[in-house]
Formats: structure tokens, sequence, C-alpha cells
């Protein structure tokens, strides 16, 4: 086993550096991503001087993220998704619940209980402080940094403190399997609607700028913005789901009763 | 960017990058791939990726490290190899 | 120019607690020893050094102060006060759980001036 990864990562590497000759030099002025070809202006050029009057958002990288690479944000989380699927798939099981295979397992009992208290209180001042802060970075990626994977992950990690301060199915009672299994699934399905809905208005897959039509008092350009926050918004919540579900399956072998 | 912080931190990704493979408890390994996200994120800020040192605080040396410590706790804590 | 001055002060001895904790992480004996230098040095060391980031924003008083950030960086004091003890008090809590010895001398006397009396020796 131990050769074979050698032998893996002894290839991979081989692959990656026999395409270090096909990149353009260290700060090559000539090269696609600096100088552009021919007439034509150079990409980030064009994003630093042209994505505040395209969008209206001065965040230039939630700007390219989630509109002029919208395409590939969407699978990002599809992929998300799918490494929380088939984690899911892997461990989940329905056996009912088993005596816990780790006796030194951190117990809940009354006697962790008055031990854990500072730890408990702390979390119960911090967790909201925590959520509200996600919330924040989410709602407010288009001006400062930030956006759904951001906001997504610190909302899902307030839940996983949860069940870290108390215990799995304390952090379960507030979002149960049900909850994230559909929140997950609602995420992709809120980026992939508003691509659906730019197709609907005959224009391309997420091309935000039709939407204007069914936003009540915009222009293009500010229902590019608003279409920004739309998707980010359906980013954090799979992001949010599928990282508590990575979690309580992973810490739980799957039965979600006995995790820490 | 400031050329000579980005060398001392490199070589600190270096080292924390070849002591977590080196290193059999499995536990202190995922504590030094924490250091090394931090690292990577402090790398990042420097060179004013703000958003990517966002990220790889939050998911690189959070959730990631809390994800390979419950997965630890479930099987073997000292690695055979 | 002395609110200045209090920033750099601030930073500098925040920067000494930060080396101390260093230290003591490095020469301590035992788990606990070291845990108590790291939780407090830590603590108290961030705590100073953004308190003088804090202040250092605060220096133009010409109206263009950002008070925003001032009022982020104490908030960010205000959680570090909360979180840090609490992690220290944490990490404490599993390792006496776990059943980790602290270092005592024979009789009674803590290993400190032990390995002090032995580095004297060498």
């Amino acid at each position: 086993m131990k050769w074979f990864g050698l032998i893996a990562t002894v290839f991979t590497g081989i692959l990656l550096l026999s395409a270090v000759p096909d990149f353009a030099a260290f700060g090559d002025p000539d090269s696609p991503a600096n100088g552009g070809l021919g007439d034509h202006p150079s990409v980030s050029q064009y994003y630093i001087t042209d994505t505040y009057t395209d969008t209206k958002v001065p965040n230039i990288v939630t700007a390219v993220l989630a509109d002029y690479r919208g395409y590939d944000t969407m699978f990002e989380t599809v992929v998300i998704f799918a490494a929380g699927i088939a984690i899911f798939a892997i461990l989940r099981s329905f056996s009912g619940p088993v005596a816990p295979s780790h006796p030194t397992a951190i117990d809940t009992s009354v006697e962790g209980d008055h031990q854990r208290i500072i730890i408990g209180t702390t979390c119960r001042v911090i967790i909201p402080v925590i959520q509200l802060f996600a919330l924040y970075v989410v709602a407010h990626g288009h001006h400062s940094p930030g956006g759904g994977f951001q906001g997504g992950v610190i909302l899902g990690a307030s839940f996983i403190l949860v069940a870290l301060a108390k215990d799995l199915s304390a952090a379960l009672g507030r979002f149960s399997e049900k909850r994230y299994l559909a929140l997950g699934s609602v995420g992709i399905l809120i980026y992939a609607g508003f691509g659906l809905l730019c197709v609907a208005l005959e224009r391309n897959f997420l091309d935000y700028e039709i939407l204007h039509r069914i936003m009540p008092a915009t222009d293009p350009i500010m229902a590019r913005s608003h279409s920004m926050l739309g998707v980010e918004v359906g980013v954090a919540f799979t992001v949010t789901a599928i990282m508590f579900a990575i979690y309580a399956n992973l810490s739980s072998k799957g039965r979600l009763e006995q995790g820490f | 960017m400031i050329v000579p912080f980005d060398i001392i931190i490199l070589i600190f990704l270096v080292i924390t990058a070849l002591i977590s493979l080196r290193v059999r408890d499995l536990l202190g390994a995922t504590m030094i791939l924490g250091v090394y996200s931090f690292l990577i994120c402090l790398l990042w800020a420097e060179m004013g990726a703000v958003d990517v040192a966002f990220t790889e605080a939050a998911v690189g040396a959070g959730v990631s490290t809390v994800f390979m410590i419950a997965t630890i706790y479930h099987t073997r804590r000292h690695s055979s190899d | 120019m002395i609110l200045d001055l209090v920033a750099i002060l601030l930073i500098a001895a925040g920067l000494v607690f930060f080396l101390g904790a260093a230290v003591g992480l490095v020469r301590f004996p035992d788990f606990y020893t070291r845990m108590h230098a790291a939780g407090k040095g830590d603590t108290l060391s961030s705590l100073l050094v953004v308190l003088g980031f804090a202040l250092h924003e605060l220096r133009h008083f010409d109206g263009s102060a950002d008070v925003v950030v001032f009022l982020k960086l104490l908030a960010i004091c205000a959680f570090i006060m909360l979180t840090s003890p609490t992690s220290t008090h944490a990490l404490m809590d599993a390792g006496y759980e776990d059943g980790i010895e602290p270092v005592l001398g024979e009789d009674g006397e803590n290993a400190l001036t032990e390995t002090r009396n032995r580095r004297l020796k060498d």
C-alpha cells in the first residue's frame, strides 16, 4: 500500500510538473491573464475596470464567482452536495441503537453536565453571535470579503459547536436529519432555479440581466447584483446543511445517536 | 506583497507539511495540518486575496480539522506506517 | 501622538507576554503547567495587541478616524476574553478526563524546582 501510494504520488507529480512549461513566465505582460491576446483586453483587466459598471458589486471576487463564472460555482456547490451525499450513503446506518463502542466517550449524564457548565454557558452566549456573523457574511458578500461558502461553513460550524458543547442529539434537535437533507437540496435548487428562470425568459443559463423583468423596481444592472445575493443564499444553504451532515455522520458512525 | 515575509511563511509551510507526514500520532498530525492551513491563510491574506484567506480559515483550519478529529476518534489514533 | 505611544506600548507589552507564553510552553514540565502558560499568556497578549490596534485606528482626531473598525476590534477583544479561557478550560478538562498525571516531585515538591535544581547541577 505504501509503495502504491508512492508510485501514485510520483506519477501524479510528474504529470503536474510536465504542465509547468506550458505556463506563461512569471510576470509576463503578454500572457492571457495579464495582457490579453491580440486586440482583446486582458481578462483580469476587464474584471477590475468593468465589474462595477456591469453589476454594481464592489467586491470583484464575488462578482466573478457568482456572475461571470456562475456555472463553475454552481457545480462547486454540487460537488459539496455530492460529497455530503456520498458520506451519507457510506456511513449512515439505520440499524437502531447499539451499545456505545467507546465507553470513554464524553458522557452527558448529570455528572458530565456538572463539569461542562462553563463550556455550555460560553457556547450559549457565543453561538447566536456566530450565527449572526454567518448571516452577515452571506448577505454582505458583495461589499466585503465573504459569500455563500464562507457564511455557510460558519453557520454549519455553529451547529457543530452545539454538538461539541452538549451532544449530537441536542444539535440534531435543532437541525434534524430531515431538515438538513431538505436544506441541502433546496440550496442547489435555488441556484439552478435562478439559471432556469433566465432560460425561461429566453436568455442563457445564469444570464441574470433579464431577471429585472420579474424583479420589481430593478434595472438590468441591479438585477445582476440581486441575483448574485440569491445565488449566494442558495450556496449557503447547501454548505451549511452538508457541513453539519458530514459532521453528524462522521462523529456517530452514521447512527446519529452516540456521537459526541 | 512583502517578499521576505512570503519566503518565511513558505519555509514554515514546507516544515509543517513534512512534520505532519512524519508524525505517527494522527491527532498531532491533524493539529499540524491545522497550523499548515492557518499559514496558507496568512499567506493569502498577506497577498491581498482576503476572500480565499477567509475560506481557508473557515474550511481548512476550522471545519476540516474537526472532521478529521471526528474520524480519528472512531478509528485508530496511531498510524501504522 | 500620545494615543500612538499608548498603542505602541500596548502592542509591545502584548508581544512580551507572547514571548512569556512561548517560553512557558517550551520550558514547563507537564501538560497542565504548559496549558497554564499558553492559556493565560495567549489571552492577555492577544487582548493587548488587539487593543493596541484598536487605539491605533483612533489616532486621527480630525474626524477621519474609522470608528467602525475601532468598534469591530473591541468586539474581537470581547470574544477573545470569552473564548480563549473557555478553550483553555476545555483542553484542561479533556486532559484531566484522559488521565494525564501532573508531574510532581517525591515530597510533593513540584517538578519545576526539581528541573531547576537539575539544571543548576549541570
